[in-house]
């Protein structure tokens, strides 16, 4: 996409999400509602086809458009699963396969595949209580597949996750996909660009946290001026502007690598780092977030914990900072100390 | 909801000419640094040797965004990026040409008179010519604008009389650029401030070592008694110094120092868990390393938006505050990690020491070039806070 159908895809988007993915629906999804409204309007406008060529039916769009999107629907909390439902299409597409309608959910690991039959159980897949296809990837290397599963063969236990969206688990014997394509992208890669996905949803949802505290604090009074005025909120906003922004340049220096590189490989090493900065400040984000706007922020009816519960899940999702990190770290110590450097620089695990 | 000003940091990466000079910096501190011993290499940008500023300097790596006719090689501001982070991460010796690299060259190429860059840049290049900075004084600190060194007006130039301090390396450079009130009254602020170009062996000058907390004499108290200047040891004009200072201080604050500068504890710690750490280990390296990463990522957004000639003041003392915090906790989770995970006792206690020692230099990261707190109030001012 150029730059121009970019912004004018996101201007759409962002007007979608702020219209129809209000405080509301996400409040009713909490209650096991299905937004089927807010959901038929984002295949309407085509989004979870965002990164599907043309001649596929989609919208001709990269990974790079498709993460920025994403971005934009973690700062609006829209509570469905596009980015499940546009990376699944994104793989199956490169695949050769056929988009699904969605909304699917994504799994990578904890499933078998033999005699072309699927069997095993995914724990944490996020929005299998509503997914109407499960995709997975299965194997890695040349024997990768990627698999599309039909809900009714799937045994499904919803447990939401703290957020209140429909997680669960998904289990399978023996099913039978409806498609069964060898995988462009491996179990591995998969999970890799779910994490940097989450990562820009992660970043969506710091930076609206930070517009929500500062918003509150102009507008909040006590002893007779806004709480704005006090150095000690200053300075509190101020460092999690900080932590927001080192959230946002690590999953966007992370999008940036990973959309220069094809889907199947490239940019572990920057992806990894992304998702481990992104989990690893979620808390103090979060935690400073809270501290700024007293009770209000901790109440049910204020908008601000769809943001940071959020965090706290995704920080999560496809790997926390104690399992990226511990990649991260594993890989640095096996190349050794004087490899460290070259590898800041160049962004990549030393061969 | 009313949009608020955004803190923006957009991907930036180094073009191929600015990597290739990487490697040809790799290759020639491979054969200027071997020799030196750790504790005498870091931190770098505080560790004077004469004979490495020369030698970097007729690699025509200092200056070298500057004209060719100062000396300079014309290379952009991401060649000299790429320059000074290398020199920290190795540890080079680079503290005598560090401040005139970096703040002192720039601000005389910018507002300085022809006289004065012709007399001074070219010898900076050559790393043979060596500045301190001569802002804060006993009463003036974060409060730089109440400055209370005086230089009056004097036929043929000025007479300056006060007293600077925590003059960094004034005993071992040849000028000082200082922020002195040149009209006006105390309490005047901002208004009637100038800066000087102050040679140090004037007469009227004292020095004096203030030694800090390492027993390191890096510091100095330099009095002015009726020191004369002349009149073209003013940099730019009369009563600029304000607005001048404030750009120096963009300079001063947006280089890779504020994150890289004990980067060897990083290293080392990678060193002493071994090949094969184990996994809480790994993570806790792993995090660091993202830490890092991340800031750099900024840190090299905030050159691009430099090098497209915008002024990222505020997007720069964002990275200065998340850098030197982070410089602060690095040796203290380094020194936790390596009591429990070295795979030798020797190699601990060799660690311990290392990490020791960066963790009593670490105060000085969030006071020096703008406190934490200063750094904040700026931020905030970004955010419309105030
Ligand atoms: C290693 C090192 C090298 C240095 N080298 C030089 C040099 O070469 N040349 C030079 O001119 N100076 C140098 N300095 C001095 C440095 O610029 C000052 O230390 C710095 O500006 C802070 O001033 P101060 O030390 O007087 O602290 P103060 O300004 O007295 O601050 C003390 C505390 O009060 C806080 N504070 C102050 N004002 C406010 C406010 N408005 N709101 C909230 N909190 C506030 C500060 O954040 C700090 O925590 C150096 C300092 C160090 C540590």
């Amino acid at each position: 996409m150029d730059r121009e159908s970019r912004e004018m895809l996101l201007e759409t988007a962002g007007r979608l999400f702020a219209d129809r993915s209000g405080k509301e629906v996400v409040n009713a999804v909490e209650k096991g509602e299905w937004p089927a409204g807010l959901w038929s309007e984002i295949t309407d406008m085509g989004l979870p086809l965002v990164a599907v060529p043309e001649a596929a039916g989609g919208a001709d769009g990269t990974l790079a458009d498709l993460l920025a999107l994403l971005r934009l629907s973690g700062s609006h909390a829209v509570p469905v699963p596009l980015m499940e439902t546009a990376l699944a299409n994104l793989v199956l597409a490169a695949a050769g396969g056929v988009p699904v309608e969605g909304p699917a959910a994504l799994i990578a690991g904890g499933l078998t595949l033999a005699g072309g039959k699927v069997s095993g159980t995914a724990k944490r897949v996020a929005f299998a209580g509503v997914a109407a296809q499960f995709v997975a990837v299965i194997g890695v290397g040349p024997a990768a597949r990627v698999v599309v599963l039909d809900r009714s063969s799937a045994k499904v236990a919803v447990e939401p996750s703290f957020a209140g969206e429909p997680y669960g688990s998904a289990q399978f014997e023996g099913a039978a996909p409806v498609q069964n394509l060898a995988s462009p992208v491996s179990e591995v890669r998969l999970r890799e660009l779910a994490a940097l996905a989450r990562a820009m949803q992660m970043a969506g949802a710091a930076d609206r946290a930070l517009a929500i505290t500062v918003e509150y604090c102009k507008q909040r009074s006590q002893f007779g001026r806004p709480i704005s005025n006090f150095q000690a909120i200053q300075h509190l906003l101020a460092e999690l502007a900080s932590c927001v922004a080192a959230t946002v340049a690590a999953a966007e220096a992370a999008s940036r690598d990973a959309s220069e590189v094809g889907i199947g490989s490239g940019a572990e090493f920057s992806i990894a780092a992304a998702k481990t900065q992104a989990s690893e400040f979620a808390q103090r984000i979060a935690a400073m977030a809270h501290q700024s706007m007293g009770a209000m922020g901790f109440t049910q009816e204020h908008v601000l914990h769809h943001y940071t519960r959020r965090l706290w899940v995704w920080r999560r999702d496809w790997g926390s900072e104690t399992e990226w990190g511990a990649e991260l770290g594993a890989a640095v110590a096996r190349a050794g100390a004087e490899t460290l450097w070259p590898t800041l620089t160049s962004s990549r695990f030393a061969a | 909801m009313s949009a608020i000003p955004k803190l923006e940091f957009p991907p930036f990466r180094l073009p191929p000419s600015a990597e290739a000079l990487r490697t040809e910096v790799r290759a020639f501190l491979k054969t200027t640094l071997p020799g030196l011993k750790t504790e005498d290499r870091y931190p770098s940008w505080n560790t004077p040797s004469p004979e490495f500023s020369r030698a970097l300097g007729a690699q025509g790596l200092i200056g070298i965004t500057w004209p060719k006719k100062y000396g300079g090689q014309e290379r952009s501001f991401l060649d000299r990026y790429v320059v000074t982070e290398e020199l920290l991460a190795q540890g080079a010796p680079a503290g005598l040409h560090w401040v005139a690299d970096r703040q002192s060259g720039p601000l005389l190429l910018r507002f300085g008179s022809e006289e004065q860059r012709e007399a001074i840049l070219p010898r900076i290049t050559r790393g043979e010519c060596y500045f301190c900075i001569g802002m804060s004084e006993p009463d003036s600190g974060s409060d730089l604008a109440s400055v209370r060194t005086r230089a009056e007006p004097v036929p043929g130039g000025f007479r300056v009389n006060g007293t600077k301090v925590w003059t960094s390396g004034a005993h071992r450079t040849d000028y000082c650029i200082a922020l002195v009130r040149t009209s006006g009254q105390h309490g005047d602020r901002q208004r009637g401030l100038s800066q000087l170009l102050i040679d140090l062996k004037s007469p009227g000058i004292s020095i004096r070592p203030i030694i800090n907390l390492a027993g390191r004499h890096d510091w100095n108290e330099v009095t002015f008694s009726d020191c004369l200047v002349p009149e073209s040891a003013l940099i730019g004009g009369e009563g600029d110094g304000w607005l001048q200072v404030t750009s120096e201080l963009a300079f001063e604050r947006s280089g890779p120092e504020r994150f890289l500068t004990n980067f060897h504890v990083l290293r080392e710690l990678v060193r002493v868990v071994g090949r094969q750490p184990a996994r809480r280990a790994a993570s806790v390296i792993g995090r660091l390393v993202a830490r890092l990463w991340t800031l750099r990522q900024m840190s090299l957004a905030v050159c691009g938006m430099m090098e497209a000639g915008q002024s990222p003041a505020i997007e720069a003392a964002l990275v200065k505050d998340l850098g030197t915090i982070f410089q602060q906790d690095l040796p203290e989770v380094a020194r936790l990690l390596a009591e429990s995970d070295a795979t030798t006792d020797e190699d601990m206690a060799d660690f311990l020491d290392i990490a020791q020692h960066a963790t009593m230099m670490a105060p000085a990261y969030t006071i020096q070039g703008g406190t934490t707190q200063v750094l904040r109030g700026m931020v905030a001012r970004g955010l419309g806070l105030r």
